[in-house]
């Protein structure tokens, strides 16, 4: 931040040296300057926002406000401190403060076009619109410059796309833009590129094609420069929506002659074509067919276009280009779809896959341009088809292992693809469990083969043989899903840590071994690995699932709460960070990105996992912090967490992962599809509203703890207390139905493909038992709560409904914790076993020792004044017979079962650790030789001290808050 | 066999095949919009049938006019490692020079590290040269020296006597160029 403007002015000089020391982050000189320049000149008020400044960024954010609004009361208008309060606004996140600003400014300097165009940007930061409408026109009348006059009229488009009324929309908004623009077109006032394209949206948004299409090709059109083929894009567009479809297939036909590869003009081409032929469209006899030159009509015009677009490419020297050939194969496709029997006159779809093969089988996206078209081969011919390509590989004689190597990176990469295709036509998983071993021998020998031309490779760079050593893995995991054989997970980790240590940067690698260490239950190794991908931003929320779904569950809960802090950064930033860029938009006349702009921060505001990380950090805060080193409480009261107010988008969220990130040649009935993407989005936003009730439940408890006594207390204060557990009344029923639905979710079994989405926590979270014992234990509070209003006398019967929930709690959880009874990882047999569910189903009874211990907690506050005040009786009466009320009793019994418990809980995690500890992996003798090579074993030992080591890691952690958690324990007497 | 189009918001959820190779950075939020709000025209696609994103460039227009020093600049391009090999880059390359023709720059100009000699050669062949050497110029992580890195250009037909590109014998450091 810089003074600007005069150098002269005497302030400017005298406030220099508080904008260096903010400059350069020394915020308490900054203050001190100010005060000292404060003395001398008590009406410089830039100094004193400046010092706000200085405040706000040392956190004393209620001092920086009243500062600030002492000068802003005064309603400056000097350009220092106007753009001192702005930036100060800005940090405090109270940009509608900036507007009051300048609308003060502009009511004392009328005519000031620099105050004026700040709070236009000022009401757009906000999203103002018709107030921004108001100030574009207010500026243009002061300085009539164009792009003031089009900030109103996009204003007015804004008030359209925004308009919860689409009528509104359609009848008042647009048309009146459209006037506008209109009048500037009449008086031929229209200058700039941005203002043809402001037209072209808003008559296209108001349907007016005709009028679009006229607009683009007449003389407004020719300003329509700076982007490549505009006029052309936006005429297709119109004559696609009018169904212009003769004009639509001259034009691709002409963009294509042009460039042969631009796949989109084939679609158009052929789209429009079958469109024509439906309505039997003939040729006019007279003039030309359109104004886009000549239409093609039939099949075998279109069957002649293509090969002749072929045959252009054969006959040319320079390297040939793919569009051709894959358009004949999607022409196939769509004719087959018709049930036309033309496409023989195409050829058959063997022959030109196969010659597809032969011209571009050596480039890496040969699998990724035939697997679209394996489709056209008759399951019959696909074993023909994988020979047939077989044929194209130049391989060296078979040595003794009977496999024979390819000479060059070229035919690796033919090679290579044949793999590819033939694990894309279900080969692969044909394969009975000695054929895909013997496979995997062949990928690895492949591979290790193919290093040799990748000894020169940087380490950035990928090793040519790479995705060899994805596939074995690939088959690796067939195997171990198939036949339940752990050997091969292991052998599957070995294999790819040997990959990543030749070839340090490939993402792949990473992203399989993350996995595979998370469906282990192993989350330390996924820390690294997750942080060598350098994922940043965006792929927080696109790729951070990854992350964020095991760490928590498997006990690692400092990971778990890092991994949720880079998310939160990211999703925290976005709302500032936009709407600068909004406002920039508007600058540049880049209106089509505003819309863009304000659609891409809603998508991130309604993400799926932008709402999981918010929620889950603060439910790992209360399990690992309230009760230990600050109460339920205050640690609620800090998150601010407020249990009647609910901020998920529950019926807008959207998902934003990346769930095909990991590089997958299964076949297409095993790949991830739409019905898996829905469920998975189903499965999580269920488990998340569990979630989140279950921490809007738990700051229902702690400020139910809160409340007085009601007997002390007045009517509001009663009214108050009741609107408190009736708040946790319908939060508790709320989880109730969820908990319906998940259970019916849980039933469907969803199975997702190995590489795509992780199955969500609902199902162990259900199975474990938590979810409902801590519904009974939150229940139990409002019981208590009851209890409370009632007393002691006259509630026999409240008393032993609240004795036996005591009881049941016990049960329940002695229940769960005989469910993590188990060795999490044991050997057997010479082999390794791991289960790492007994991890995640301690984790979960460790967060449900947690929300017992709290209502105990809250329980014995209820009880204590009850108990003192039945002594106090006791006294007076000197009756000392009387029997102990049952409750107080029962309480005392509960919470000496519940140290049982923790202790059992406690030894349990001792023991596991003990015999982790114990377990010498070193003595395990891996098969060398036949299936694993002396290296491989070696990776494959690495990986196996990392899962051991993760394991003990999320022991101790549970242990230690466990611990914790025990000591809370002692408070508990009543 | 590729779709080219205008780069938008929405792809940023779509490019990690691109990004997640270890000379690409990923930038942060801003950094895209500034350049989607500024120029939009600059900042292309490709598209693979299938819908996977197989690369995109973004560059800028900048420099003065009266200096002859206006010119088209490649800020970030990269393609999937599965996409390579197809010549995309040079196509995404003529495209950012065809923009730039059109707005009448003088040339077009890119850093890449000097490292980078896949790129280097790449950039060679479709007609570029190094115009100067800019010291440190990408500052790196863990501990790693910074590396240096070419400034190359290539003349547009504005620049007849291809004086844009008569390169500078000596380094720069990075804070002496603009």
């Amino acid at each position: 931040m810089a003074a600007r403007g005069h150098v002269q002015d005497p302030n400017d000089r005298r406030l220099r040296p508080i904008y260096d020391y903010l400059d350069n982050g020394n915020n308490k000189m900054a203050i001190q300057q100010a005060d000292k320049l404060l003395k001398k000149h008590k009406d410089l008020h830039c100094a004193k926002v400046l010092k706000a400044i200085g405040l706000q960024r040392t956190g004393k954010q209620d001092e920086a406000f009243s500062l600030a609004q002492e000068v802003a009361t005064l309603e400056p208008t000097d350009d220092n401190s106007l753009q001192a309060l702005t930036i100060l606004y800005r940090e405090m996140h109270r940009p509608e403060l900036v507007t009051k600003l300048y609308e003060a400014a502009v009511k004392k300097v009328p005519l000031s076009e620099e105050y004026h165009s700040h709070l236009f940007m000022a009401y757009a930061r906000v999203g103002e619109y018709k107030k921004m409408q108001q100030a574009g026109m207010a500026l243009y009348k002061i300085v009539p410059k164009n792009p003031y006059y089009f900030w109103s009229v996009m204003s007015l488009v804004m008030q359209a796309i925004s308009a919860q009324d689409e009528k509104l929309a359609q009848t008042m908004f647009l048309p009146l833009a459209e006037r506008m623009v209109e009048k500037m077109v009449k008086e031929e006032k229209i200058e700039a590129e941005a203002e043809v394209q402001l037209y072209f949206m808003i008559l296209e948004r108001l349907g007016k094609c005709v009028e679009a299409l006229d607009m683009v090709r007449g003389p407004l059109g020719e300003k329509l420069t700076s982007e490549l083929r505009s006029r052309e894009n936006k005429c297709m567009m119109m004559y696609q929506r009018l169904q212009l479809w003769p004009e639509c297939n001259a034009l691709s036909y002409k963009l294509l002659l042009k460039n042969p590869d631009d796949w989109q003009f084939y679609l158009s081409y052929f789209d429009s074509l079958f469109h024509l032929m439906d309505k039997s469209w003939s040729q006019p006899e007279e003039g030309e067919h359109c104004v886009e030159g000549p239409v093609q009509t039939t099949v075998a015009e279109a069957v002649k276009f293509v090969v002749d677009r072929m045959e252009e490419q054969d006959l040319k020297e320079s390297r040939p280009l793919r569009g051709p050939y894959l358009a004949c194969l999607e022409l196939i496709h769509r004719l087959r779809q018709r049930g036309c029997p033309d496409e023989k006159d195409l050829g058959d779809p063997l022959e030109l896959m196969v010659q597809f093969f032969g011209k571009f089988g050596d480039k890496p996206c040969c699998i990724t341009d035939l697997n679209i078209y394996l489709h056209l081969l008759p399951p019959e011919q696909r074993s023909q088809f994988k020979n047939r390509l077989g044929e194209l590989v130049p391989l060296g004689e078979a040595g003794e292992d009977g496999f024979g190597f390819p000479g060059d990176t070229k035919a690796l990469q033919r090679h290579l693809c044949v793999c590819q295709l033939s694990r894309a036509l279900g080969l692969q998983h044909a394969l009975d469990t000695e054929g895909k071993l013997r496979l995997i021998t062949e990928l690895k020998a492949h591979y290790h083969h193919g290093l040799q031309f990748g000894k020169s490779c940087l380490k950035t760079e990928l090793q040519f043989s790479d995705m060899y050593c994805l596939m074995a893995a690939h088959v690796y995991i067939d195997l171990w899903t198939e036949t339940g054989d752990e050997n091969m997970l292991w052998q599957c980790l070995g294999v790819l840590e040997e990959g990543l240590s030749f070839s340090p940067s490939n993402a792949q690698f990473k992203l399989l071994l993350l996995l595979l260490f998370c469906r282990l239950g192993a989350f330390q190794p996924v820390v690294d690995l997750y942080s060598s991908l350098d994922a940043k931003h965006v792929q927080h929320d696109t790729i951070g699932y990854l992350l964020t779904r095991y760490a928590g569950s498997l006990g690692q809960f400092a990971a778990a709460s890092q991994s949720c802090n880079f998310s939160l950064r990211f999703f925290h930033s976005n709302q500032k960070d936009t709407s600068e860029y909004i406002i920039q938009a508007y600058k540049y006349g880049a209106f089509e990105k505003i819309p863009e702009f304000i659609a891409f921060r809603t998508r991130l505001n309604q993400s799926l996992h932008f709402a999981q990380v918010r929620t889950e950090r603060m439910l790992l805060d209360l399990y690992t912090e309230a009760d230990v080193t600050s109460s339920l409480e205050e640690s609620v009261k800090a998150m601010g967490v407020c249990p009647e107010e609910d901020d998920i988008p529950w019926d807008n969220m959207r998902d934003n992962r990346d769930l095909t990130v990991l590089v997958s040649w299964d076949p297409k009935d095993r790949e991830l599809t739409e019905e898996h993407r829905r469920l998975s989005l189903e499965e999580e936003s269920v488990w998340l509203k569990v979630r989140s009730l279950t921490l809007r439940l738990l700051a229902s408890l702690a400020l139910l703890g809160h409340a007085p006594s009601p007997r002390n207390s007045d009517k509001t204060n009663e009214n108050g207390i009741s609107a408190k557990s009736s708040t946790l009344q319908t939060l508790l029923s709320q989880l109730d139905q969820t908990l319906e639905t998940a259970a019916q979710i849980t039933e469907k079994q969803t199975q997702y493909p190995f590489l795509g989405p992780p199955s969500s926590r609902l199902a162990s979270a259900l199975s474990s038992g938590s979810c409902h014992c801590q519904v009974s234990a939150l229940q139990l509070s409002l019981t208590l709560r009851e209890l409370e209003t009632t007393g002691l006398d006259d509630s026999s019967e409240l008393q032993t409904q609240i004795c036996n929930t005591f009881k049941s709690l016990v049960v329940q959880l002695q229940e769960m914790l005989s469910r993590c009874k188990g060795e999490v990882l044991e050997m057997k047999d010479s082999r390794l076993k791991t289960q790492p569910s007994l991890l995640e189903t301690l984790v979960f009874f460790v967060e449900t020792v947690c929300v017992v211990l709290w209502v105990a907690s809250y329980s014995a506050n209820v009880l204590r004044p009850l108990k003192s005040s039945l002594q106090k009786k006791k006294k007076k009466k000197k009756d000392i017979n009387t029997a102990m009320p049952v409750v107080l009793c029962g309480f005392q019994e509960w919470t000496g079962s519940l140290q049982g418990i923790v202790t059992q809980a406690l030894d349990h995690v001792k023991g596991q650790e003990a015999s982790l500890t114990a377990l010498k992996l070193a003595a395990l003798t891996l098969e060398e030789g036949h299936s694993q090579t002396q290296e491989e074993c070696g990776f494959t030992r690495a990986a196996m001290d990392k899962v051991q080591s993760s394991y003990l890691g999320s022991l101790q952690e549970l242990g230690d808050l466990l611990r914790k958690r025990a000591d809370s324990l002692i408070r508990l007497k009543i | 066999m590729t779709t080219l189009r205008a780069f938008t918001c929405d792809d940023l959820f779509k490019f990690n095949n691109i990004n997640l190779d270890p000379l690409t950075e990923t930038y942060g939020i801003p950094f895209y919009l500034q350049y989607l709000a500024h120029w939009p025209e600059y900042f292309i696609v490709a598209e693979a049938p299938g819908g996977e994103l197989m690369g995109y460039i973004m560059g800028k227009a900048e420099g003065s006019v009266a200096r002859e020093e206006w010119h088209g600049h490649v800020t970030a391009l990269s393609v999937a490692p599965e996409f390579r090999r197809l010549g995309l880059a040079a196509k995404l390359m003529e495209m950012l020079e065809e923009i730039s023709e059109r707005k009448g720059g003088f040339f077009v100009d890119l850093f890449v590290r000097v490292s980078n000699q896949v790129a280097v050669n790449m950039y060679k062949q479709l007609g570029y040269s190094v115009y100067r050497t800019v010291i440190e110029y990408y500052s790196a992580s863990n501990g790693e020296p910074d590396e240096d890195a070419y400034d190359m250009r290539k003349a547009l037909s504005r620049d007849a006597e291809r004086k844009s590109i008569i390169p500078i014998p000596h380094p720069v450091r990075p804070e002496d160029i603009e």
